[in-house]
């Protein structure tokens, strides 16, 4: 049971932080095309965020499962 | 023994010292990064802006200091009886993200020794901080409900609206999380944290902790990270963005920026050295208008108040300043690039079509609408001086009357009347007979030419001989004030007129004015001065209340225990705040149960008639009178009283469109006054 509410505690965190990371990588894809990025590049950009937001992601749970306290 | 209020300062101190201070220095570093995110941010948009025609909009500094703190601290055109749900949501969080950032600043002074004892202050910045982001939450739980589940027709939502959402609740979220880890890791018991930190408090609860105190002060860090990384680079977001937050700043400075000229006087052309006529181009605007396109913050109360969309029409005043902001970003898509002229969209007939600048009624309830004093009629007007003006490009029914009020004075193409024919038998004074008068009374052109106004006229000369006032007309030498033509974008021809009107009164030595148009009106009092015509004016119904009030004039009551509403005309009511005399006219009157219309006073539906409207031709399902009458309808009233020629033809003609002109009679308010003396 104590094995199961960490991980709903460690899914909690990790589903808080990739929050934080869609309101960065969206914040900076719509600010380099705000600050003139021609929209050809829109697929290449968002594609590159993507990619960094799931390797952010994937370091988060990494980190969180071998250091989160136990419950 | 030490209390648990100073074991709970002992642990709040070890926090600042080694976690809130860091971060502070590191604030410290970071934020000249800001202040040069925020310059750079600014600099675009002024640099836009700066494109534009100059203006003085810098006089009456304290005036437009006061205003713009009434506004953007006490919110006082935002939270509107008719707009509750959005003014308080915009308080909530307005007030809340106040509380919070003071919360925040006091806590700076709760380190050091600054004030003694120093955790008191700090309790109370704890709350204050709390409190506001409750506001917070809940004001934006309001605007998601309202944004996503409600929908209203007049928001539009882009990508960046729900970026902004997500992100401020994150920031509020691991605010949170912070405190009530750090709760969770006290030492400190319950009842201080419940009292002085409530969210966090209850927030601790759902955190587990590590027994060693290291791995718990790492983990402070790392949340402290996740709080603070995103509200700095939220912080530059906003400013190097375009983003609709920035209405922080753009919206108070147009408000500080707005018009403080007559509502009522639009800006006159120097024919003489102006190059072009109206605005062809989006640089022909001045840089207060483009800053209007900037400050817009897309809330639609424009949209939802205009008569033309609400009637079907292609107008939607929202649209216009979003479609010129598009297109000023189309034109200077970076910094210092600018499209050149022949391969950009034609400004004033395919960005904004010829059917949505004609389509506007001036009215102003755009205007009054917007919180921000965004100009949307000016913008329309200038575009209307260049399709008239350059172009020649107007409705042919416009083309008509601008046609006869050149060749005769008028705008009544078709009239067999002179301008005489209403006084007959009155025994009128005519100034070119006799110009001994203490007030002048300006008839005009449809109070004088039109067959049912021509009742209007007569009734006020009843009226001012019952009331022994010495007054006189200037007959067949009156001509139009000029006022169809300034709205329907011939400047020349108003100009012209102008000038005439002005010499003729000036050479009869008139000093006072009385007028049954809110039009003419509106015209002689806010727009001669321009040209050097400075005159005492007064509508009718200003002048028969103060007959009245001193007893000048003895009323009796109609027969029949009648129902009426006053409907407010816009030339009178919005553009020239007089909204109390007609009324006071009315409850004079015995025998009348007077009702409010559902949209009356600043908040007034138009008749439809305004802008030129008089003359130009409407589909039939898209007529601004027949929706006024349908809300005339819906108020189950007798009697309909105007105090306007335009909006007494127009509603006689809903009344009859709609069939209910035997059951609901429209009076101008004389004709009632003349009924009962």
């Amino acid at each position: 049971m104590d094995v199961l509410l960490r991980a709903v505690a460690i899914f909690i965190e990790v589903a808080i932080l990739a929050a934080v990371m869609y309101v960065l990588f969206t914040g900076v894809r719509l600010t380099v095309f705000d600050l003139g990025l021609g929209l050809r590049y829109k697929k290449v950009v968002t594609m590159a965020l993507i990619l960094a937001g799931f390797i952010v992601v994937v370091f988060f749970i990494a980190h969180l499962t071998s250091f989160y306290p136990d419950v | 023994m030490e209390s648990l209020r100073e074991l709970f300062w002992v642990g709040q101190e070890v926090y600042i010292t080694e976690v809130f201070m860091p971060i502070i220095i590191i604030a410290a570093v970071l934020f000249p990064i800001i202040i040069v995110l925020f310059v750079f941010g600014f600099w675009r948009r002024c640099w836009l802006w700066m494109a534009g025609q100059k203006e003085n909009r810098f006089e009456k500094w304290p005036t437009r200091l006061i205003s713009t703190l009434a506004v953007a601290i006490a919110n006082i055109r935002i939270l509107r009886r008719s707009e509750l749900y959005p003014g308080l949501m915009h308080l909530l969080i307005f007030g809340g993200t106040a509380l919070l950032f003071l919360g925040k600043i006091i806590r700076l002074f709760s380190f050091g020794g600054i004030t003694i004892p120093p955790q008191s202050i700090y309790l109370y910045a704890s709350l204050i901080a709390e409190i506001g982001a409750v506001l917070i939450l809940i004001g934006g739980g309001m605007a998601v409900y309202r944004r996503y589940i409600r929908r209203p027709s007049r928001l539009d939502t882009v990508p960046e609206d729900t970026l902004v959402f997500v992100w401020a609740f994150l920031l509020i979220l691991t605010g949170f999380m912070i405190k009530g880890f750090r709760i969770a890791i006290s030492e400190v018991g319950p009842p201080d944290w419940a009292m002085w930190s409530p969210v966090g408090y209850l927030v601790s609860h759902a955190f587990p902790t590590f027994i060693t105190e290291a791995e718990n002060e790492i983990l402070v860090w790392h949340r402290t990270l996740i709080h603070a990384i995103p509200a700095f680079i939220f912080l530059g977001y906003i400013w190097v963005i375009r983003s609709r937050l920035q209405h922080l700043l753009l919206a108070p400075l147009n408000v500080f920026f707005r018009s403080l000229k007559p509502a009522g006087a639009l800006t006159p052309i120097d024919l003489e050295t102006a190059e072009t006529f109206g605005v062809a181009n989006i640089e022909h605007f001045t840089w207060k208008q483009l800053l209007d396109l900037d400050a817009c913050t897309r809330c639609g109360r424009c949209q939802d108040a205009c008569p033309a969309y609400f009637s079907g029409k292609a107008l939607n005043p929202k649209q216009v300043i979003q479609d010129l902001k598009t297109h000023l970003y189309e034109v200077y898509p970076i910094p210092l690039l600018r499209k050149p002229i022949e391969s950009r969209q034609d400004m004033v007939t395919e960005v904004i079509t010829e059917e949505v600048i004609w389509g506007c009624t001036t009215c102003r309830a755009c205007q009054e609408a917007c919180p921000i004093y965004v100009e949307h009629i000016d913008k329309i007007v200038d575009m209307r001086r260049n399709l008239a003006m350059e172009r020649s490009q107007f409705p042919e029914s416009v083309q008509e009357a601008l046609k006869s009020l050149g060749a005769r004075g008028h705008p009544w193409r078709g009239t067999t009347a002179a301008r005489t024919d209403w006084a007959e038998g009155l025994e009128v004074k005519v100034l070119s007979e006799n110009s001994d008068i203490d007030i002048l009374y300006w008839v005009g052109c449809t109070a004088a030419l039109d067959d049912r106004n021509m009742k209007v006229s007569a009734a006020t000369a009843k009226i001012l001989q019952a009331a022994g006032i010495n007054f006189g007309i200037l007959g067949a030498e009156e001509s139009c004030c000029g006022d169809p033509a300034r709205r329907m974008g011939d400047e020349y021809l108003f100009q012209t007129l102008c000038e005439k009107n002005i010499e003729l009164l000036k050479g009869y030595n008139v000093k006072k004015i009385l007028t049954t148009c809110p039009h003419c009106f509106n015209s002689l009092k806010n727009e001669y001065p321009q040209f050097g015509g400075n005159f005492e004016v007064i509508h009718h119904t200003q002048f028969i209340a103060d007959l009245i009030s001193d007893g000048k004039l003895k009323l009796g009551g109609l027969d029949g225990n009648k129902v009426a509403a006053y409907h407010d005309s816009c030339y009178l009511g919005r553009y020239n705040d007089i909204y109390q005399p007609p009324r006071d006219i009315l409850k004079a009157i015995g025998g009348i149960k007077k009702v409010e219309l559902a949209r009356s006073g600043p908040t007034s539906f138009c008749c439809g008639g305004g802008g030129g409207h008089m003359w130009m031709e409407e589909a039939p399902d898209q007529r601004v009178n027949v929706k006024r009458t349908e809300q005339i309808i819906e108020a189950k009233v007798d009697l309909v009283a105007t105090a306007c020629p335009y909006c007494l033809t127009m509603l006689e003609d809903g009344l009859k469109t709609k069939e209910v002109e035997e059951s609901i009679k429209a009076m101008d308010l004389s004709e009632l006054v003349v009924q009962v003396l």
